[in-house]
């Protein structure tokens, strides 16, 4: 496993600083905006600033970056930011396709003989039971791979470390985002 | 129990890190707790509306310890992964240690061995056990300093019943300590206080390996080859194929348990479970995220565009999940959206659908402090659809459980929690009537 460069403190600053950039360009950019497009706004910065702070290193802020980029809009926001090239194209899928399609024919053929020789030694009972078990992971696998960002076309041990990486950072994102709004809420409130 | 030791050698040498997790499942099962701790956390801060968001995001366990306490003396701390690349070199030491013990004299050693480690394990996780349940976000455990020493264990478990909620952030740092000053020893721990435990854990490490490990192996008398990386069973084939099947295997594993310390409640063993709570909470977070952005942004008027805008949103991107959602939260989103629908023409309709329905618009703090008066359990608020709009009017719906007085409060007061002045303030009196 890989070892990860130390955290918190120092991720929400970096965090919350490309955040308020993000959203003072906006600002700049469109002045008058209403609620649901300064909601946008917010989010969009956010969601820019958390994945920037992976620098590209990790599928899903790639993914995630591609995608908001994706608007045109959004894209001369997204450039205005990040002058610094970390906006970085995905990869060509094509490898990946050519690599996924081998293992996955070898996968086949043993899935075949593992579970003949399975069955003549345990059973058909448990393998029936461990099949079910599979579909189940199967089917949830499918769903984290929604919803993680470029989550699409990875196998299960790349999967897994993206959607821990994933987690800090929506956590990191999260709890930067509270602190600045009940800080907000506080200061309105004191006035 | 020859079989036994060799499964936990393996097991050990395999990851470390499964040992955290059996050892926590063992506490849990020593505790007779359901996991799912049904602990609601009525807190008195401005940010209240988060709490009500999480309750009425579905499912079908109520344990939504997720409840993230926003008291401001949190500290920083260092998120688990870092202790996961600690995790690493001390496995590493401690596989190599095992490997010469194992070469030199055989189990015996080898054994003893792991029990340092299992007494290390055992004593945090003890520390630990009571307050059961975990929460996700950050607790106030946070303050205990990394370089606790064995000595300073006390230190630990008063540690643990400070926090409302030890996360699981807690139960790593606690193990964290515990692996630091278990490497920085030799086993001259109270080993009266954790043999039982040790023992325990082994008796529940085998069933709990043995299901990620499900390469079928007998695991009866293997023979140790300590030059591999991964050793031959007997009654098994030793081919490529299945090495590296059971390698990949095990990283999944590995990545698992690394999984297990971010996500709250995660105590469970097997795959698609784990799955199902990781699942869970990315939701969680995303929608967290959806929230905080258009919170604090302005008056009741503007807010319901932004409600509808966001269950609209939540339904297209929901487009392809089908069971994961259960019937209550499906009844609770169709409700939402119509309300969403009503609240931009006019509130006054959207105030009578929602009286059609038994349910009622109140601010979070009042809810909040409703929910802790009367309501013992945590269903009928499992069963509240809170959707909250900044300073604004909450939608809750309370069914009453036994003992709440199934008052519906019909208060709309957009302007006393936030004092914002906003657009519309249509102060209603309270009203009470019984379902």
């Amino acid at each position: 496993m890989k070892a990860r460069t130390g955290y918190s403190t120092s991720l929400k600053q970096e965090f919350l600083k490309k955040w308020i950039k993000g959203i003072r360009i906006y600002s700049n950019f469109k002045k008058d905006m209403n609620i649901l497009e300064r909601k946008k706004a917010i989010k969009l910065s956010a969601d820019l600033a958390i994945a920037s702070t992976r620098n590209a290193s990790t599928r899903w802020s790639r993914t995630l970056t591609a995608n908001i980029s994706k608007n045109e809009t959004n894209k001369i926001f997204v450039e205005q930011i990040f002058s610094d090239s970390e906006v970085i194209k995905k990869e060509a899928p094509s490898r990946l396709m050519a690599r996924s399609n081998r293992i996955a024919s070898k996968k086949i053929w043993r899935r075949s003989h593992i579970t003949q020789i399975k069955a003549r030694k345990m059973g058909p009972y448990a393998v029936k039971a461990r099949s079910i078990a599979k579909k189940l992971v199967k089917n949830r696998t499918k769903v984290l791979k929604s919803l993680v960002p470029g989550g699409e076309n990875m196998d299960g041990i790349s999967l897994i470390k993206e959607t821990l990486d994933y987690i800090v950072s929506l956590r990191v994102q999260v709890d930067v985002m509270r602190r600045l709004a009940s800080a907000a809420e506080n200061s309105t409130r004191s006035l | 129990m020859q079989p036994g030791g060799r499964e936990l050698e393996a097991m050990n040498i395999n990851s470390l890190l499964n040992q955290e997790q059996s050892l926590q499942e063992m506490n849990n099962h020593q505790n007779g707790q359901p996991q799912m701790s049904s602990h609601f956390d009525p807190t008195s801060s401005h940010d209240d509306f988060l709490d009500q968001m999480m309750s009425s995001i579905p499912s079908s366990n109520s344990s939504f310890n997720w409840d993230v306490s926003s008291d401001a003396a949190r500290a920083d701390h260092a998120l688990p992964s870092t202790l996961l690349s600690q995790f690493d070199d001390q496995s590493a030491q401690l596989i190599s240690k095992l490997r010469q013990h194992q070469i030199s004299s055989g189990a015996a050693k080898v054994l003893m061995l792991q029990q340092q480690l299992l007494l290390s394990r055992g004593l945090t996780g003890n520390g630990l056990r009571t307050p059961s349940g975990a929460s996700g976000g950050e607790s106030g455990l946070l303050q205990i300093p990394l370089n606790l020493t064995n000595g300073d264990h006390a230190d630990v478990v008063d540690g643990s019943f400070q926090s409302t909620n030890p996360a699981d952030d807690a139960s790593v740092q606690g193990l964290f300590n515990g692996f630091t000053g278990t490497l920085g020893q030799t086993a001259n721990q109270s080993q009266h206080f954790h043999h039982p435990q040790a023992q325990n854990f082994g008796a529940s490490a085998v069933p709990g390996m043995n299901q990620p490990a499900a390469s079928g192996s007998t695991g009866g008398g293997t023979p140790a080859q300590p030059r591999q990386r991964v050793r031959a069973r007997r009654g098994q084939a030793t081919d490529p194929h299945s090495i590296a099947e059971r390698l990949r295997r095990e990283r999944i594993a590995e990545r698992m348990k690394a999984l297990q310390e971010l996500v709250p409640n995660a105590n469970k063993t097997d795959k698609a479970s784990m799955l199902d709570e990781i699942i869970d909470y990315v939701k969680f977070l995303q929608l967290q995220v959806k929230v905080l952005s258009m919170s604090r942004l302005g008056g009741a008027t503007a807010v319901a565009p932004l409600v509808a805008d966001m269950s609209s949103e939540r339904r297209s991107s929901n487009g392809t999940q089908t069971a994961s959602s259960s019937n209550n939260n499906e009844t609770m989103t169709v409700t939402e959206n119509q309300v969403a629908k009503l609240m931009e023409e006019d509130m006054g309709t959207a105030m009578q659908y929602l009286q059609g329905k038994g349910l009622c618009l109140m601010p979070i703090s009042l809810a909040t402090a409703i929910s802790a008066a009367t309501c013992h359990s945590r269903n009928p608020l499992a069963a509240t659809n809170n959707l909250n709009t900044s300073n604004n009017p909450l939608i809750s719906g309370e069914h009453g459980g036994p003992t709440s007085p199934s008052m519906s409060v019909l208060t709309v007061q957009s302007a006393a929690i936030g004092g914002n002045g906003a657009g519309e303030a249509s102060v209603k009196d309270a009203t009470s009537f019984s379902k």
